[in-house]
């Protein structure tokens, strides 16, 4: 089940959402509106490859913006720190930066249950865009999960700022 | 957790959930075919800017179909009016048209409580793709909330009333309003 905007409050009142900074206005009737972190990860090469650590070239997003271009993969953070041992988070796009044709993520949409941090962004544009640091860019949904918990202790765990793909890792 | 075909067509004749046009015949187990209206919006600026209200192009579907290209955004909608109070809806595309690399949302799939309008989609496509008025394009999905307690007190409960509440067509991104509303604030 989906928490409604009043039960994410209660939740992170009594510290079993974490949300940092909270500001009860980014709420949704089902989700808490995030923002942009100020930071962006572009991998140097053009061909990618999951066996590999890929280098990166960080980039500011600086206050009169940045234009993100279709032909690259861009990766920027939610400047909250967001987790839960309790709800599973999932990651959804916000109406207003969908109509524009932005993508923030690209199929892994699920924060696992006692994963806290600064999630990673997977941006993607179709056509040309600016995107600006703290624009709210995303919300995060809340679900009750069914079952014994076994919480989350991968590689991203307590991630700050923009996380390149580790697969590498795992091959 | 997620409607049963047989829940979901209760709850539209106890008027809990708004499809409308409604036909049984458009349900899947666990969701509701929708259908793509005959409108589309295309996005002129280059690049894109969300400071500033997006220029637009209006097109007409016509019944020969309509030729989308890679690299362009296409804002369409629903055909049907959809929504509910009492449950959250999630619009997603039907494998069918996934399978020929149609997208019908940009990661915005979540309809929270209290929606009730015709959906805009944001169409993409990996290759030249046609679309047609009418046809079934994609399925909508209807999940149950948990609650807080004080929302079993009615006007405790928070309902949908931003900027897309009452759309009856595609309706381009309102984000510059946010922007202009944020930079007012900070003056």
């Amino acid at each position: 089940m989906i928490l409604t905007g009043p039960e994410i409050d209660a939740q992170v009142k009594t510290k079993r959402i974490i949300i940092e900074p909270y500001d009860p206005s980014n709420l949704n009737p089902n989700s808490y509106n995030f923002a942009l972190g100020d930071k962006l990860l572009v991998y140097q090469n053009k061909v990618l490859d999951p066996h590999q650590d890929n280098p990166t070239e960080e980039r500011i997003i600086p206050e009169e913006g940045l234009k993100l271009k279709p032909s690259r993969l861009y990766l920027a953070y939610i400047e909250e720190r967001i987790g839960s041992a309790h709800y599973v988070p999932i990651i959804k796009g916000r109406s207003s930066i969908g109509r524009l044709g932005l993508f923030i993520t690209i199929t892994a949409d699920l924060v696992d249950q006692g994963a806290v941090g600064q999630w990673t962004l997977m941006m993607h544009c179709v056509q040309p865009i600016i995107i600006y640091p703290h624009m709210r860019i995303g919300q995060m949904t809340f679900w009750k999960p069914t079952g014994e918990p076994d919480l989350y202790h991968g590689k991203y765990q307590h991630a700050e700022g923009p996380r390149p793909s580790e697969s590498f890792q795992d091959l | 957790m997620i409607l049963t075909a047989h829940k979901i067509s209760e709850e539209v004749l106890s008027q809990k959930i708004t499809i409308e046009p409604y036909s049984s015949s458009q349900l899947n187990p666990n969701s509701y075919n929708y259908r793509l209206g005959d409108s589309l919006i295309e996005l002129l600026d280059e690049p894109i800017d969300p400071h500033n209200a997006p220029e637009v192009v209006y097109h007409k579907i016509p019944e020969e179909g309509f030729l989308l290209h890679p690299q362009r955004l296409y804002l369409a909608h629903t055909l049907e009016k959809l929504g509910s109070r009492d449950y959250v809806m999630s619009l997603i595309g039907r494998s069918s048209m996934g399978r020929l690399g149609l997208w019908l949302q940009v990661n915005a799939d979540l309809g929270h409580a209290g929606t009730e309008h015709h959906w805009t989609l944001e169409l993409c496509v990996v290759q030249p793709l046609w679309i047609y008025p009418r046809m079934i394009v994609g399925q909508v999905s209807f999940w149950e909330m948990a609650r807080a307690s004080k929302e079993a007190d009615q006007s405790k409960r928070m309902f949908y009333q931003g900027k897309y509440a009452e759309d009856i067509r595609a309706e381009p991104s309102h984000i510059h309003v946010e922007f202009a509303k944020y930079e007012s604030e900070q003056r």
